[in-house]
């Protein structure tokens, strides 16, 4: 193994980042479109969701490559093994974002619910962490990975917050029950994503510590 | 989990005259385990192989310092009998090196050397050694034949069967399979496998997959001095020195 191969893990670095920032474009943009109502913006978001499937494919197909022909050692068997894990994250966050696109598809079509300002703090939480997640893998910086971490305890309380208003909403006006409910999936839909964003964060830890912190296995 | 020490380096210096090839080596072989030593070429890792069965007593400007425990008796003590003790350590080397004898001959030299004559149990222990050595099948119908008709994998293991026949408990093995192509390399690790139930075993290696594979610790050197020793899974997933990192990485010099 020599620059070659550092070379090669410096691309799949680069391969990480550009699915990084198609996704976090995604979930920023059917967020945005599911405030605003705005219907073009969530089929953008629908659209573009192939080219984040295809680089995750790519990603594992070139890992695996990575992985059979150099036997990697050490931080760097990790980063590989970590680079896999965090193209599959990105993938799921994206196919979030596609989820919430849809939702504003279809309440674009009915009259407008109440505001609800903890749907937009859920919303600002998760892809605060996301961008902090990619911030924490492009720099190895686990401090910001731990960050991440406590952040989805926001996540997830704004999450269960939402989810016994809204239903407090239904019990109230009824017609508004099929629009309460698919508010319901998109909140559920972006506290998945801050989850993975987790997810991510936690590979994170394994790459630059090589301790797994999933599901407190390792302190 | 960790079986009793079966040998102990205590702050281990060597010599080649003026030139000191290792700095205070202090490292633990645990009893029925391999141990992978490995490091750049240089780094000692041979020549402290070497000390564990006093075969550097034989290069004349060597002088030794520290000691070495083989069940906690010093093997650089006075008296010592080094014939008596390489029974006990026995090693293997890099090349394959059989006697121009017959198979059976190869297997026997040690034995015979220490004064066995009875054929039956000559017979016995040869079989019982080629058996050990994965090699059995395959030689049992021409054990009379030169042992240089063998393949290079076969004759490795005939070479592991010849330091079997004298039952040692400790194996040395000096890269035993860095001549050896694909097939006679696998087999030559499975037999390590094998081994470790009754042998404790110590593996110098150039391969790090091989490393990784085979054993249970790993030690690597540099320079001359030991630089970190892990169970294997540790060192090659998690090594605590960065010089252990940037070798196992490929990241050196």
């Amino acid at each position: 193994m020599g620059s070659r191969f550092h070379e090669e893990l410096e691309q799949l670095k680069m391969a990480i980042l550009r699915m990084a920032a198609l996704t976090e474009r995604a979930l920023e943009n059917a967020l945005q479109s599911f405030f605003d109502r705005n219907v073009e913006q969530a089929k953008e978001v629908i659209a573009g969701d192939q080219e984040i499937n295809l680089l995750e494919v790519d990603i594992d197909k070139y890992s695996l490559r990575l992985l059979a022909l150099d036997q990697p050692m050490a931080s760097d068997l990790r980063f590989i093994v970590g680079c896999m894990r965090i193209a599959v994250d990105l993938e799921r966050i994206a196919d979030q974002a596609v989820n919430i696109a849809e939702r504003t598809i279809f309440l674009a079509s009915r009259p407008p619910l109440p505001p609800n300002p903890q749907l937009e703090q859920l919303a600002d939480t998760a892809l605060d962490m996301l961008k902090t997640v990619i911030g924490a893998f492009v720099n190895g910086n686990t401090d910001q990975a731990y960050d991440v971490c406590q952040m989805d305890d926001t996540a997830d309380e704004l999450n269960a917050a939402i989810l016994k208003n809204q239903i407090k909403y239904i019990l109230h006006a009824v017609p508004a029950v099929e629009r309460s409910v698919q508010t319901i999936i998109a909140a559920r839909c972006i506290e998945r994503a801050a989850d993975q964003a987790t997810n991510i964060a936690e590979s994170v830890i394994f790459i630059v510590k090589g301790v797994n912190i999933k599901h407190h296995c390792e302190s | 989990m960790n079986n009793p020490v079966k040998m102990a380096a205590e702050n281990l210096n060597f010599y080649y005259g003026k030139f000191q090839a290792l700095q205070g080596i202090s490292l633990l072989f645990h009893e029925r385990m391999v141990t992978a030593l490995i490091g750049p070429s240089g780094c000692g890792k041979s020549t402290f192989l070497r000390c564990l069965n006093r075969m550097n007593d034989l290069i004349p400007i060597s002088r030794v310092e520290g000691t070495i425990l083989l069940d906690g008796h010093n093997i650089y003590a006075p008296k010592v009998d080094v014939v008596a003790l390489r029974r006990r350590v026995g090693m293997v080397f890099q090349k394959p090196n059989p006697f121009p004898k017959t198979i059976f001959e190869n297997v026997a030299y040690g034995l015979r050397v220490n004064g066995v004559k009875d054929k039956a149990f000559l017979a016995e222990r040869v079989e019982k050694s080629l058996q050990q050595a994965a090699l059995w099948d395959e030689v049992k119908d021409r054990l009379h034949a030169t042992a240089l008709g063998l393949s290079g994998g076969q004759q490795q293991r005939l070479c592991i069967a010849r330091a079997l026949a004298v039952e040692p408990e400790v194996l040395l093995m000096d890269e035993p399979a860095s001549a050896l192509d694909p097939i006679a390399t696998q087999k030559i690790e499975d037999l390590i496998h094998q081994l470790k139930k009754n042998y404790t075993i110590v593996i110098v290696t150039h391969n790090m997959q091989q490393a990784a594979r085979v054993s249970d610790y790993t030690a690597f050197f540099y320079m001359g001095r030991l630089i970190e020793v892990d169970l294997t899974e540790t060192l090659f997933t998690r090594p605590q020195h960065q010089q252990t990192e940037d070798y196992i990485t490929g990241r050196f010099g």
